[in-house]
This record gives structure tokens, sequence and C-alpha cells, in this order.
């Protein structure tokens, strides 16, 4: 109970501490219900939102080429959600965004341990495989990459998305 | 692989972040229930009322035998009476460990014919999360266990070990490892996925062979499903990478404990991804040698749970047959072939509660049962496994609401 807790605990005091200094939230908890307001808050912008998780090899490698997506994008709201459910994990999934470049995007970590009605909220058809990439156009059009996703692929949508102003 | 689908935007308001953020600011006793609710475990002891994995072996002399992963511990009890009650814990590990937690890990469990008991589990060696498999037996009939060992001397990484036993007594160990990725990196080359590796003693645990290779080129984050079709034939079922990037299934029957033989596919499902599936298969194989294999794919030739089976030793399998309503999820199958007839059971998920979906064959998998719900829970829940003592097959489910539950299949004489 007491390193998990600690875990949680800690995360908890990472994200009051940011929202009292005025700071962005670095990692913010992931459960039920967070889908929808993830959704609410970007309507109407085009959104890139990557499930990863650290113990996930092809993550590894698609998330510093993620990072300068994001970097080169500013137009692209990008979000990511650690999917992982192995324990300890917030210092880990912020090290691997930190060096990813990915500190500054609207970073979530799954901290609700139902997983299945999590992924089922988010798409019922998915059972887990990750890394993931839910891509969502200005109209709320969602494209779905399973698997690391073609960095071609993503601009490409960008740029579709940025030209129809 | 890219799926278009119309994704609609409600207003619902969550403001969970505020609710989570007060929750910590308001003391300690908030924070244990927001940790429970976080995590898989309904409480963070070694004890089984705790565990997220449980693994179920019965004894040649009808005792069933529980291995489990619960406060960072593997634990071993045993019932007398199919589950109803259970000895007190022995525990496995003597401190908290790294285990890996991933979804389709768990702590393995095999008994011998002399009660001798050959226990693995993997933990994550590193901050990088590369895995180490360790080992350990139980020469007093689970009163104590031996020091851990690591399954070999390498320090690559190592998940998603499998321990069969087979007829003499023999334990019979596959898992993932990617050691060969360090030569191939020095060579420049591009190195995928994972290696199957194998071992095996004949010491009843004490001690492993060197570990060989089997097979190159395999997805390295499914569980293996491990059995023996034969006296000293080991048979497994694992997540290929044939050509192209394509994580299909692929079926290898061994010539003998130490010589792999080729492997088959299983199904021509044509699942192209670079990703962690992090959903293996299963395998029996009944004593007229029928193989039956159940599966999990997303590939562009069908999506979903599957079946199949072979009478010719694993070299060519039945058309896959769909499992579960395509609309609840389903997942994590597992398959095996009983007294009575072939069972399998399987997830599925209506939104609020999952059930475990059953359904038998009395006919060697030509025919099966409409599907049944046996077990079902509101909360988070483990992989639904199935468990013979030679006169009866039970459904083992660890469920995070409801504990443990040991169900005999029904309609079983």
């Amino acid at each position: 109970m007491r390193r998990r807790s600690a875990a949680v605990l800690g995360l908890g005091i990472l994200i009051a501490s940011a929202a009292g200094l005025g700071a962005a939230p670095t990692l913010k908890p992931f459960e039920r219900g967070t889908w929808q307001s993830v959704l609410r808050g970007h309507a109407g912008r085009p959104t890139l939102v990557h499930f990863w998780g650290v113990t996930c090899g092809p993550c590894k490698v698609e998330l510093p080429d993620l990072g300068r997506f994001a970097k080169d994008h500013p137009d692209i709201d990008v979000v990511t959600v650690s999917a992982d459910l192995v324990p300890n994990l917030p210092a880990a999934t912020q090290s691997m965004l930190d060096k990813a470049g990915l500190s500054s995007t609207e970073n979530f970590i799954f901290s609700d341990g139902f997983v299945e009605r999590l992924r089922f909220e988010i798409d019922p058809a998915w059972q887990g495989d990750i890394p993931r990439t839910l891509l969502i156009s200005r109209e709320g059009t969602v494209t779905t990459i399973e698997g690391s996703a073609e960095m071609a692929d993503l601009e490409k949508w960008s740029s579709q998305q940025l030209g129809t102003h | 692989m890219i799926r278009a689908l119309e994704g609609t935007r409600t207003m619902i308001r969550s403001g969970l972040l505020g609710i989570v953020a007060l929750a910590f600011l308001n003391g300690a006793a908030p924070a244990q229930m927001h940790a429970q609710h976080a995590s898989e475990a309904a409480c963070e002891e070694p004890s089984l009322r705790c565990a997220t994995k449980v693994t179920p072996a019965f004894g040649p002399d009808g005792t069933l035998w529980l291995a489990w992963m619960a406060g960072g511990q593997v634990s071993v009890a045993r019932s007398q009476d199919a589950g109803r009650s259970f000895s007190a814990p022995v525990p496995v590990t003597t401190k908290r460990l790294n285990l890996d937690w991933g979804p389709d890990a768990r702590p393995k469990i095999v008994v011998d014919r002399n009660g001798g008991i050959a226990l693995a589990f993997s933990i994550f060696r590193d901050e990088a999360f590369n895995g180490q498999v360790l080992y350990t037996r139980s020469a007093d009939g689970g009163k104590s266990f031996a020091e851990l060992k690591p399954i070999t001397a390498n320090n690559e990484s190592q998940r998603f070990e499998a321990l069969a036993l087979d007829q003499d007594g023999t334990v019979f160990a596959a898992w993932l490892d990617k050691r060969n990725r360090v030569a191939a990196k020095e060579a420049g080359r591009k190195y995928d996925g994972a290696g199957l590796f194998f071992t095996s003693s004949r010491d009843d645990g004490v001690t492993y062979a060197e570990a060989k290779l089997a097979r190159e080129g395999t997805c390295e984050c499914c569980r293996l499903g491990l059995t023996f079709a034969a006296p000293g034939r080991p048979a497994v079922i694992f997540r290929n990478i044939f050509d192209g990037g394509v994580r299909d299934h692929a079926v290898m029957t061994f010539t003998d404990i130490s010589t792999p033989g080729e492997i088959h596919r299983v199904s021509n499902d044509d699942w192209q991804i670079n990703a962690c599936p992090h959903h293996g298969p299963s395998l029996t194989v009944a004593p007229n040698g029928t193989y039956h294999v159940a599966w999990y794919t997303n590939g562009k030739a069908r999506k979903g749970l599957f079946y199949a089976h072979s009478r010719d030793e694993g070299r060519t399998f039945s058309t896959p047959m769909a499992l579960g309503q395509p609309g609840r999820n389903p997942t994590r199958p597992y398959v095996l072939a009983g007294p009575a007839g072939t069972v399998m059971v399987w997830k599925e998920f209506d939104g609020e509660k999952t059930s475990v979906q059953m359904t038998i064959s009395r006919d060697d998998g030509e025919t099966w049962s409409p599907p049944k719900t046996i077990s079902s829970t509101t909360d988070t829940s483990d992989h639904p496994l199935l468990v013979s003592n030679g006169r009866q097959v039970y459904l083992s489910w660890m469920t995070k609401a409801d504990g443990y539950r040991l169900t005999a299949i029904e309609d079983q004489p």
C-alpha cells in the first residue's frame, strides 16, 4: 500500500503544486470520464491523442518523433496518454516525455484500475494495444492509427487540417 | 493501418481533476481510497485478496495450488476443498520486487508427480523496464521455496515465461528474450521483436540447462501458450512476426525436449502492426493429439477472438471460428481439453461489467455449445483461466471486487 499510495500521492502533490504555482500541470490522471473532457477541451481544434506506455518497445522509438512533430506543429494540439498499468510509473513516464521533448504537451496517465472501462469509453474496439494515435479533426472526425504512426501520415493529416481554415 | 470513424463530442462535464486534487489536499485517507481505485488491486498486502494475477495448478493428489502476485510479492497457497478454503500463504519472495505487472504477465506454477513445485515469474530489472525471469522450487510440498535464481545467466531483457511439465517430470520453460538485439545493433541490422528461448530441468526445477534459441523474430509483448503434445515434445503457440511486420500466430512442436521444430502459421489474419498487442494466445492438446488454439487478432483478414484446431500435429489448422459478441470487446481467450470436452472461456465487457463467457465442444472442436455467462464482476479482473484435476474443468478467475473464484464448469459429469 505504502509505495503505491506514495506514488499516487506524489502525482497529486505534483498536480496541486503545479496548479498553485500557475504552471502548466504535467502528468494528469486519466480516469472515468476524462476522455469526454479531453474531447470537449479540444473541440474545434485539430488534436492528436497518442496512447503509449513505458514498457512498450515500439513506443520508445516513436515518442521522440512525436516530440519533434509537436514542436514543428504548434497549431495541432498534442495530447499523450500513458496507458501502461504497472506501478510507480509517474516518474518513468515523465522522464520519457521530457527526453522526447513532450514536457509541455497535455500529458495524462491511466489512473483507474478498471482499464476495460477506460478503454471502452475511448473506443469499444480497443483492446489495449499500444502505441495508438487518434487524429481528431476540427469537425470531430476521429482517425485511428494502430501501432507506430508514420510521420508522413501525420504531416499529411496536419496539412489537411491547417489548410481548411 | 488507419481506421476512420465518426466521433461525437459530448458536453459531459467531469470535473475529475478538481476532485482528485481536492482529495489529495484533504489528507491521507482519501488518497488511500483513490490509490485503491486507481490500482488493479483491491488492497496492497501480499494476501490472495489483494492479488491481481492468480495462476492455478492441480497437484497429482487433487490439491489445488495457487501462485499469485500481490503487494509486490509472489505467494503460494493450497486448497483441499476445490478453492473454498486455502492454507496460510507461503511467501516465494522475501522482499517486495518490481514484478512485471504487464497485462499478459503472471507467475507460473507446475506441480510434479511427487508434489514438488516449480515456479517462475518475471521482474523488471531496471528503470528501462528490462525484464528478468526468476525461478524457484519447493521440495517440501510447498512449505518453503528455494532462493530465487535467474533462469538464464544472460542479462538482456526476458519476459513472458511459460512452464510445462513432461510425463517424466522434466520441467520445460520457454520465454521471450532480447539478447540477440545487441549483436544486431552492433552489426547495424534492424532487430524486431524478441527471440523465443527455452530450457529444461531434469532435476525437478533445481537447475535448468543452458538457454537455447527456438525462433528469432517473435512479437515481444504477448504471453505464450505452452503444453506437451506428447511425451518429450513441447508445443508452443506465440505471436510471430511474419514478413512485412505481420504479427500473426504460429505453433511450434519440438522434435524432442532440446530440439525446436518448424513453425506453422495458425491463420493468415494479416495483422501488420508495429505495436505491443499485450494479448497472447492459448493452446491445449487433447489426449487424441488434436491441437486446439484460441487467439486475438486485429488483422485485415479478421478481427476479434478466434478458435481453430489441427488434427495433423499443428501443421495445418481449421478455418478460424469467431468467438464472442463483437460489440462487447471479447478478450483473453483460454482453451483447455478436459475429461468431458474441450472448454473455452473469454471475457466480455458491456460498458459496466465484465463477464466470463464459456463454450464447450464434445466432438473434439467440430461444434460448440452456445456461449454462456458463467461469472461476472463490476470492477477490474485477471484473465479467466481454465484448470483441470483430471476429472473436472474449473474456471479460475481473480476479480478485484469479488476476490478469487474457482467455478466448476457446468455440464461436466
